[in-house]
Protein backbone atom coordinates (compact mmCIF):
# COMPACT_ATOMS: atom_id res chain seq x y z
CA UNK A 1 0.00 0.00 0.00
CA UNK A 2 2.89 2.73 1.21
CA UNK A 3 4.64 1.29 -2.29
CA UNK A 4 1.16 2.33 -4.52
CA UNK A 5 1.30 5.31 -2.51
CA UNK A 6 4.52 6.70 -2.96
CA UNK A 7 4.44 5.65 -7.02
CA UNK A 8 1.20 7.89 -7.01
CA UNK A 9 3.13 10.28 -5.21
CA UNK A 10 5.80 10.17 -7.48
CA UNK A 11 4.02 10.47 -10.79
CA UNK A 12 2.48 13.72 -9.49
CA UNK A 13 6.07 15.46 -8.66
CA UNK A 14 7.31 14.25 -12.19
CA UNK A 15 4.57 15.44 -14.36
CA UNK A 16 4.54 18.63 -12.32
CA UNK A 17 8.68 19.40 -12.90
CA UNK A 18 8.03 18.11 -16.35
CA UNK A 19 5.49 21.00 -16.36
CA UNK A 20 7.84 23.65 -15.04
CA UNK A 21 10.59 23.10 -17.50
CA UNK A 22 7.98 22.93 -20.00
CA UNK A 23 7.04 26.35 -19.40
CA UNK A 24 10.48 27.70 -18.44
CA UNK A 25 11.50 26.32 -21.76
CA UNK A 26 8.25 27.93 -23.85
CA UNK A 27 9.28 31.62 -22.01
CA UNK A 28 13.03 31.28 -23.32
CA UNK A 29 11.89 30.23 -26.77
CA UNK A 30 8.70 32.10 -26.88
CA UNK A 31 7.14 28.69 -28.28
CA UNK A 32 3.38 28.69 -27.83
CA UNK A 33 2.95 24.69 -28.18
CA UNK A 34 5.46 23.97 -25.40
CA UNK A 35 3.47 26.55 -23.31
CA UNK A 36 0.51 24.55 -23.20
CA UNK A 37 1.87 21.33 -23.25
CA UNK A 38 3.70 23.19 -19.99
CA UNK A 39 0.25 24.28 -18.39
CA UNK A 40 -1.65 21.08 -19.12
CA UNK A 41 1.51 18.85 -17.40
CA UNK A 42 1.23 21.53 -14.61
CA UNK A 43 -2.31 20.91 -13.89
CA UNK A 44 -2.46 17.56 -14.20
CA UNK A 45 0.55 17.86 -11.79
CA UNK A 46 -0.96 19.51 -9.29
CA UNK A 47 -4.54 17.45 -9.77
CA UNK A 48 -2.03 13.92 -8.76
CA UNK A 49 -0.28 15.51 -6.31
CA UNK A 50 -3.36 17.10 -4.19
CA UNK A 51 -6.02 14.24 -4.96
CA UNK A 52 -5.02 11.36 -3.27
CA UNK A 53 -6.33 7.77 -2.77
CA UNK A 54 -8.59 8.28 0.40
CA UNK A 55 -7.47 5.95 2.81
CA UNK A 56 -10.05 2.46 2.77
CA UNK A 57 -10.21 -0.66 4.83
CA UNK A 58 -11.29 -4.31 2.73
CA UNK A 59 -14.42 -5.36 3.81
CA UNK A 60 -13.36 -8.84 4.87
CA UNK A 61 -10.60 -6.87 7.31
CA UNK A 62 -13.50 -5.24 8.72
CA UNK A 63 -15.65 -8.24 9.01
CA UNK A 64 -12.90 -10.15 10.56
CA UNK A 65 -11.50 -7.43 13.03
CA UNK A 66 -15.13 -6.49 14.10
CA UNK A 67 -17.16 -10.03 14.66
CA UNK A 68 -14.40 -11.35 17.62
CA UNK A 69 -15.11 -8.44 20.37
CA UNK A 70 -18.49 -9.09 19.40
CA UNK A 71 -18.39 -13.15 19.71
CA UNK A 72 -16.72 -12.60 22.65
CA UNK A 73 -19.52 -10.23 23.96
CA UNK A 74 -22.24 -12.91 22.49
CA UNK A 75 -20.44 -15.78 24.46
CA UNK A 76 -20.27 -13.86 27.87
CA UNK A 77 -24.04 -12.68 27.68
CA UNK A 78 -24.96 -16.21 26.91
CA UNK A 79 -22.96 -17.68 29.74
CA UNK A 80 -24.55 -14.70 32.39
CA UNK A 81 -27.86 -15.19 30.65
CA UNK A 82 -28.61 -11.69 29.12
CA UNK A 83 -31.27 -12.37 27.02
CA UNK A 84 -33.46 -8.75 26.98
CA UNK A 85 -33.35 -6.03 25.00
CA UNK A 86 -30.83 -3.15 26.06
CA UNK A 87 -32.14 0.17 27.18
CA UNK A 88 -29.93 2.90 25.68
CA UNK A 89 -28.88 5.46 28.72
CA UNK A 90 -29.38 8.95 27.71
CA UNK A 91 -26.98 11.49 29.09
CA UNK A 92 -28.12 12.34 32.63
CA UNK A 93 -27.15 8.61 33.39
CA UNK A 94 -23.75 9.06 32.71
CA UNK A 95 -20.95 10.73 34.68
CA UNK A 96 -19.24 11.90 31.45
CA UNK A 97 -22.28 12.78 29.21
CA UNK A 98 -20.03 12.30 26.02
CA UNK A 99 -20.11 8.63 27.06
CA UNK A 100 -22.85 5.95 26.10
CA UNK A 101 -24.08 3.38 28.33
CA UNK A 102 -26.17 0.32 27.79
CA UNK A 103 -28.57 -1.32 30.24
CA UNK A 104 -29.26 -4.93 29.92
CA UNK A 105 -31.82 -5.64 32.36
CA UNK A 106 -31.51 -9.80 33.98
CA UNK A 107 -35.23 -10.09 34.02
CA UNK A 108 -38.74 -8.10 31.52
CA UNK A 109 -37.35 -4.76 32.40
CA UNK A 110 -39.56 -2.98 34.91
CA UNK A 111 -38.14 0.18 35.74
CA UNK A 112 -33.97 1.41 34.75
CA UNK A 113 -31.52 2.21 37.38
CA UNK A 114 -31.76 5.39 38.61
CA UNK A 115 -28.90 8.28 37.82
CA UNK A 116 -27.18 8.17 40.79
CA UNK A 117 -26.61 4.03 40.35
CA UNK A 118 -25.11 4.52 37.38
CA UNK A 119 -22.65 7.58 37.49
CA UNK A 120 -20.83 6.16 40.69
CA UNK A 121 -17.70 5.95 39.96
CA UNK A 122 -16.92 2.43 41.78
CA UNK A 123 -19.92 0.94 39.87
CA UNK A 124 -18.46 -2.30 37.84
CA UNK A 125 -20.57 -4.12 35.09
CA UNK A 126 -23.50 -4.95 36.88
CA UNK A 127 -25.60 -3.33 38.70
CA UNK A 128 -28.58 -4.27 41.71
CA UNK A 129 -32.26 -3.08 41.89
CA UNK A 130 -33.20 -3.62 39.37
CA UNK A 131 -30.81 -6.15 38.23
CA UNK A 132 -28.61 -5.98 34.74
CA UNK A 133 -25.63 -4.93 33.44
CA UNK A 134 -24.31 -1.98 32.49
CA UNK A 135 -22.04 -1.73 29.58
CA UNK A 136 -20.19 0.53 26.73
CA UNK A 137 -22.43 -0.35 23.49
CA UNK A 138 -20.63 -1.61 20.25
CA UNK A 139 -21.46 1.87 19.46
CA UNK A 140 -20.24 4.31 21.38
CA UNK A 141 -16.92 5.21 19.50
CA UNK A 142 -19.07 5.34 16.25
CA UNK A 143 -21.42 7.94 17.84
CA UNK A 144 -18.37 9.89 18.60
CA UNK A 145 -17.54 9.59 15.29
CA UNK A 146 -20.21 11.11 13.93
CA UNK A 147 -20.19 14.09 16.55
CA UNK A 148 -16.84 14.37 15.50
CA UNK A 149 -17.61 14.70 11.70
CA UNK A 150 -20.10 17.35 12.39
CA UNK A 151 -18.45 19.36 15.31
CA UNK A 152 -20.94 18.95 17.88
CA UNK A 153 -22.33 17.07 20.43
CA UNK A 154 -25.18 15.38 20.22
CA UNK A 155 -26.32 16.38 24.09
CA UNK A 156 -26.47 19.94 22.87
CA UNK A 157 -29.20 19.16 19.84
CA UNK A 158 -32.70 18.01 19.16
CA UNK A 159 -33.92 14.98 17.25
CA UNK A 160 -34.46 17.71 14.29
CA UNK A 161 -31.27 18.38 14.01
CA UNK A 162 -30.36 14.43 13.66
CA UNK A 163 -32.95 13.85 10.83
CA UNK A 164 -31.08 17.09 8.80
CA UNK A 165 -27.91 15.71 9.36
CA UNK A 166 -27.37 11.80 9.36
CA UNK A 167 -27.81 12.05 5.88
CA UNK A 168 -24.79 14.03 5.59
CA UNK A 169 -22.69 12.06 7.68
CA UNK A 170 -23.89 8.53 6.13
CA UNK A 171 -23.71 9.42 2.39
CA UNK A 172 -21.52 12.11 1.91
CA UNK A 173 -18.63 12.25 4.58
CA UNK A 174 -18.53 7.93 5.59
CA UNK A 175 -19.95 7.23 2.60
CA UNK A 176 -22.14 3.87 3.90
CA UNK A 177 -25.35 4.67 2.45
CA UNK A 178 -26.50 5.84 -0.69
CA UNK A 179 -29.63 7.22 1.33
CA UNK A 180 -31.33 7.31 4.94
CA UNK A 181 -34.22 8.26 6.45
CA UNK A 182 -35.44 8.74 9.59
CA UNK A 183 -39.02 9.41 10.51
CA UNK A 184 -40.87 9.56 14.01
CA UNK A 185 -43.77 8.52 15.16
CA UNK A 186 -45.79 8.54 18.17
CA UNK A 187 -42.00 7.54 20.03
CA UNK A 188 -41.20 5.37 17.86
CA UNK A 189 -38.62 6.20 15.29
CA UNK A 190 -38.12 4.42 12.01
CA UNK A 191 -34.34 4.36 10.11
CA UNK A 192 -33.87 2.99 6.72
CA UNK A 193 -30.39 2.53 5.31
CA UNK A 194 -30.51 2.06 1.43
CA UNK A 195 -27.91 1.01 -0.92
CA UNK A 196 -25.20 0.24 2.24
CA UNK A 197 -21.98 -1.83 1.89
CA UNK A 198 -22.65 -2.05 5.79
CA UNK A 199 -25.36 -4.80 5.21
CA UNK A 200 -22.92 -7.65 4.73
CA UNK A 201 -21.14 -7.02 7.85
CA UNK A 202 -24.55 -6.36 9.72
CA UNK A 203 -25.88 -9.73 7.89
CA UNK A 204 -22.87 -11.58 9.89
CA UNK A 205 -23.45 -10.34 13.53
CA UNK A 206 -27.03 -10.54 13.12
CA UNK A 207 -25.94 -14.51 13.14
CA UNK A 208 -24.62 -13.46 17.01
CA UNK A 209 -28.02 -13.62 18.42
CA UNK A 210 -27.71 -12.44 22.04
CA UNK A 211 -25.71 -9.53 21.22
CA UNK A 212 -27.92 -8.51 17.58
CA UNK A 213 -31.03 -8.86 19.56
CA UNK A 214 -30.16 -6.96 22.34
CA UNK A 215 -28.13 -4.45 21.56
CA UNK A 216 -28.00 -4.40 18.04
CA UNK A 217 -25.16 -3.87 15.53
CA UNK A 218 -22.75 -1.64 15.64
CA UNK A 219 -24.49 1.18 13.36
CA UNK A 220 -27.86 0.62 14.79
CA UNK A 221 -26.26 0.62 18.10
CA UNK A 222 -24.54 4.07 17.16
CA UNK A 223 -27.90 5.85 15.60
CA UNK A 224 -29.29 4.42 19.12
CA UNK A 225 -26.67 6.19 21.49
CA UNK A 226 -27.03 8.99 19.04
CA UNK A 227 -31.18 9.21 19.84
CA UNK A 228 -30.54 9.04 23.49
CA UNK A 229 -28.11 11.96 23.58
CA UNK A 230 -29.94 13.68 20.96
CA UNK A 231 -34.24 13.09 22.65
CA UNK A 232 -32.54 12.93 26.13
CA UNK A 233 -34.79 9.76 26.46
CA UNK A 234 -34.04 6.22 27.06
CA UNK A 235 -33.93 4.11 23.75
CA UNK A 236 -34.53 0.85 22.67
CA UNK A 237 -34.03 -1.21 19.63
CA UNK A 238 -37.28 -2.44 18.95
CA UNK A 239 -36.51 -4.29 15.25
CA UNK A 240 -33.97 -4.56 12.57
CA UNK A 241 -34.55 -5.91 9.11
CA UNK A 242 -31.64 -6.62 6.82
CA UNK A 243 -31.76 -7.22 3.07
CA UNK A 244 -28.44 -8.09 2.36
CA UNK A 245 -30.39 -8.66 -1.55
CA UNK A 246 -31.57 -5.34 -1.93
CA UNK A 247 -28.87 -3.74 0.46
CA UNK A 248 -31.11 -2.40 2.51
CA UNK A 249 -31.23 -1.80 6.65
CA UNK A 250 -34.41 -1.08 8.65
CA UNK A 251 -34.59 -0.63 12.46
CA UNK A 252 -37.29 0.71 14.57
CA UNK A 253 -36.46 2.06 17.80
CA UNK A 254 -38.84 3.53 20.78
CA UNK A 255 -38.09 5.90 23.00
CA UNK A 256 -39.14 5.04 26.46
CA UNK A 257 -40.69 7.20 29.38
CA UNK A 258 -37.88 7.87 32.42
CA UNK A 259 -39.89 5.57 34.38
CA UNK A 260 -42.45 3.49 32.53
CA UNK A 261 -42.52 -0.42 31.52
CA UNK A 262 -41.76 -1.45 28.11
CA UNK B 1 11.68 36.40 -23.01
CA UNK B 2 7.91 36.86 -23.55
CA UNK B 3 5.64 33.90 -21.87
CA UNK B 4 3.73 32.68 -25.44
CA UNK B 5 0.15 33.16 -23.73
CA UNK B 6 -2.17 35.50 -22.98
CA UNK B 7 -4.47 36.40 -20.33
CA UNK B 8 -7.24 35.11 -22.35
CA UNK B 9 -5.64 31.97 -23.25
CA UNK B 10 -4.86 31.09 -19.34
CA UNK B 11 -8.89 32.30 -18.46
CA UNK B 12 -9.73 29.91 -21.22
CA UNK B 13 -7.94 26.71 -19.92
CA UNK B 14 -8.55 27.47 -16.12
CA UNK B 15 -12.47 27.59 -17.57
CA UNK B 16 -11.67 24.09 -19.27
CA UNK B 17 -9.95 22.39 -16.63
CA UNK B 18 -12.50 24.23 -13.89
CA UNK B 19 -15.57 22.23 -15.78
CA UNK B 20 -13.58 19.60 -16.00
CA UNK B 21 -12.80 19.07 -12.22
CA UNK B 22 -16.71 20.46 -11.89
CA UNK B 23 -18.31 17.57 -13.48
CA UNK B 24 -15.53 14.89 -12.36
CA UNK B 25 -16.60 15.69 -8.73
CA UNK B 26 -20.11 16.28 -9.34
CA UNK B 27 -20.74 12.52 -11.58
CA UNK B 28 -17.97 10.98 -7.82
CA UNK B 29 -20.63 12.38 -5.87
CA UNK B 30 -21.90 9.43 -3.39
CA UNK B 31 -25.24 10.79 -3.49
CA UNK B 32 -25.22 8.96 -7.32
CA UNK B 33 -23.60 5.05 -6.01
CA UNK B 34 -20.07 6.05 -6.76
CA UNK B 35 -18.56 5.18 -3.89
CA UNK B 36 -16.47 2.50 -5.21
CA UNK B 37 -14.09 5.04 -6.80
CA UNK B 38 -10.86 5.62 -3.72
CA UNK B 39 -10.34 9.15 -4.33
CA UNK B 40 -10.26 12.10 -1.65
CA UNK B 41 -13.58 13.27 -3.10
CA UNK B 42 -13.14 16.50 -0.61
CA UNK B 43 -9.81 17.52 -2.25
CA UNK B 44 -11.50 16.78 -5.83
CA UNK B 45 -14.23 19.12 -4.78
CA UNK B 46 -11.85 22.23 -3.04
CA UNK B 47 -9.65 21.92 -6.45
CA UNK B 48 -12.79 22.13 -8.83
CA UNK B 49 -13.67 25.03 -6.93
CA UNK B 50 -10.59 26.81 -6.85
CA UNK B 51 -10.13 26.60 -10.46
CA UNK B 52 -13.77 27.76 -10.79
CA UNK B 53 -12.64 30.80 -8.97
CA UNK B 54 -9.47 31.53 -10.58
CA UNK B 55 -11.15 31.85 -13.60
CA UNK B 56 -14.33 33.49 -12.26
CA UNK B 57 -11.14 35.96 -11.33
CA UNK B 58 -10.00 36.30 -14.67
CA UNK B 59 -13.36 37.33 -16.00
CA UNK B 60 -13.93 39.66 -13.81
CA UNK B 61 -10.16 41.23 -14.48
CA UNK B 62 -11.18 41.63 -18.00
CA UNK B 63 -14.32 42.75 -17.29
CA UNK B 64 -12.73 45.90 -14.91
CA UNK B 65 -10.83 46.39 -17.95
CA UNK B 66 -13.09 46.48 -20.32
CA UNK B 67 -15.04 48.89 -17.91
CA UNK B 68 -11.86 51.47 -17.30
CA UNK B 69 -10.85 51.93 -20.85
Amino acid sequence: MRGKLNLANLAGWITLALGCVSLIGATIYNHQILAFIGLGLTFWGIILTYIRSEEYVKESFMDAACLSPLEALNQLMDKLGYTEKAVYLPPKYMKEPENSKAFIPKGKLSTLPKPEQTQREDIDLSIENPEGLLITPPGNDLTKLFEKTLETSFTTVDFQYLQLNFPKIFIEELEIAQDIEIKMENNKIHVKLENSPYTHLAKEISKLSKVYESLGCPLSSAIACALAKATGKPVKIEKQEINEAARTMMIEYSLLEEDAKS
Amino acid sequence: MNFPLGFWDISLLTAISAIILLITSEMLSPHYGKINILVNRKRLKHASITFSIIFLATVAVKVISILTS
